[in-house]
């Protein structure tokens, strides 16, 4: 049996950098679940027009999983869930999680690791960081932010890394060198990135060119599915019509009208939700399938894909 | 008795391309195999390449200990962005490659020419012998004396294939010898 969603209350709300804001959440019933470093949960929102759900990673310590914190950044385009837990959410609110799911976990037998945070991507590194101490494992945290609506932690993370931490402020114009972060490194260095696209690009795309094997370089990506052209999913099994909205996932859409589909990341990376289509053509936008699955137009990663035209017809 | 040739545990060899990014283009290789990688390290620019030659028949499961010695030298100031080419009998090609994972490499970074021979290294599963150059099935164990049939199955711990008793039900029984592929 699987468990859908965990009743949490609120137990305190922190303003850890102009933009962010962490919650400390614990189990309303029993105790939580233990996670691994890496981890994140979904929590469920009750949107406007309907149930919203972002996955945001776990930055406590996993030795201590009584409690869990969460840290959100307020969106400058937010489509209602980042905007719902700063404007919405109170001390002693009740919420519905996820179980945790880990799709970012440390590789415990790296030599060394490279953390590179950008912004609230800092959070998984909050789990991995305790983790990494306890083992003695040699790591270096490299932390870009915009003090003006990021980094948080800051002070916390001095006092934990010291010279381990390598601190880039853009508000300061610091910029960070990834060409030399990543030169001059042993064999068995793994790297870890989370934040932007942009961030992950930068990263990847300089140690393909310095020549690192991509199986050293791990990443996630907290991009929410960008919205597009409104279209509408036939479902075989059912019989239903789903109309997708502009601004909502085919995921979400299928969700709203009661249809389930496995999913874990909602960011179109863990391959959970990948679905059958029978017919239309597909705007693939996530970073799971094959390129011979994408041209062979059968299957569609619905958290972040959509229909190319005016329809699909799913395999549901 | 017929094995599926297509077991999963048998590695299949893809003759080594050249990955030009690399800060450490590294050839290990044992002297009768040195062609199998000489286009190659003819391709590298002089200073980013090293190459490794070892004597053929090194001992069961263990190279020779001055390569190993030398190899973990390098391997530990070797750039992450090292490129390993191994060329040789399967035995020194697993032998080399397992040393290279336990320095941090990952199998990404590492290739294994196809093997110069058919020859297999052979595990004995009852007493853990190891045995080179086995090139016929059921092998007689070196060990234990016990008649091993071959199987396909390979362990690259130990880069060898695994070897069970063919007549331990009647060890009278005597099966014919096949050559092994």
């Amino acid at each position: 049996m699987s468990i859908d969603s965990i009743p949490v209350r609120v137990m305190a709300i922190e303003q850890v950098a102009p933009m962010i804001r962490e919650f400390k959440l614990e189990a309303i019933e029993g105790r939580l679940p233990a996670f691994s470093p890496g981890s994140h949960v979904q929590v469920i929102m009750p949107g406007a027009s309907r149930e919203i759900r972002n996955a945001y990673s776990l930055c406590g310590d996993p030795a201590t999983p009584r409690r869990y914190s969460i840290a959100v950044r307020l969106q400058d385009v937010s489509r209602g869930g980042s905007s719902f837990m700063h404007g919405q959410v109170n001390v002693g609110d009740q919420l519905a999680i996820t179980p945790p799911a880990n799709l970012f976990a440390p590789v415990m037998t790296a030599r060394k690791h490279l953390l590179i945070a950008g912004g609230v991507g800092i959070t998984p590194f909050m789990s991995y960081i305790p983790e990494l101490k306890r083992k003695g494992a040699d790591f270096e945290l490299h932390y870009l932010y915009r003090s003006s609506q990021t980094g948080a932690y800051l002070d916390q993370l001095q006092q934990q890394l010291g010279s381990a931490l390598h601190r880039y402020d853009s508000v300061q114009g610091n910029k960070c060198d990834l060409t030399a972060v990543l030169s001059g490194q042993g064999p068995g260095t793994h790297v870890y990135i989370c934040g932007p696209e942009s961030l992950i690009d930068g990263v990847r795309s300089t140690a393909a060119a310095l020549g690192w094997p991509d199986s050293l370089i791990h990443f996630e990506a907290f991009a929410a599915p960008e919205p597009g052209e409104p279209f509408k999913a036939q479902l075989t099994h059912s019989g239903k019509t789903v109309d997708v909205a502009a601004d909502e996932s085919l995921l979400e859409a299928l969700e709203r009208e009661g249809v389930k589909v496995p999913n874990l990341c909602r960011a179109g990376v863990c391959g959970q939700c990948r679905t059958a289509v029978l017919e239309g053509d597909v705007e693939h936008r996530d970073d799971f399938l094959s390129n011979d699955e994408r041209s062979s137009g059968s299957c569609i990663m619905p958290c972040v894909s959509r229909a190319a035209g005016k329809h699909l017809t799913l395999d549901l | 008795m017929q094995i599926d040739p297509s077991i999963k545990s048998r590695p299949t060899y893809t003759p080594p391309e050249l990955v030009a990014t690399a800060g450490l283009q590294l050839f290990v290789s044992e002297s009768d195999a040195e062609h199998l990688l000489e286009p190659l390290y003819r391709q590298c620019a002089e200073s980013g390449a090293q190459w490794l030659v070892a004597e053929p028949g090194n001992a069961p499961g263990t190279l020779a200990d001055s390569l190993s010695g030398y190899l973990q030298h390098i391997l530990n100031d070797a750039p992450v962005t090292t490129r390993l080419y191994v060329a040789g009998s399967e035995g020194f090609l697993w032998d080399i490659r397992n040393q290279a994972l336990s320095a941090g490499l990952v199998d990404e970074q590492i290739q294994l020419a196809p093997p110069i021979s058919s020859a297999r290294r052979l595990f004995c599963t009852h007493c853990y012998t190891l045995m080179e150059g086995v090139t016929a099935s059921p092998h007689t164990c070196t060990g234990c004396g016990r008649l091993l049939l071959v199987r396909d199955h390979f362990a690259r711990l130990h880069g060898a294939y695994v070897g069970v008793q063919i007549n331990a039900e009647d060890p009278d029984e005597q099966p014919e010898q096949e050559v092994l592929q």
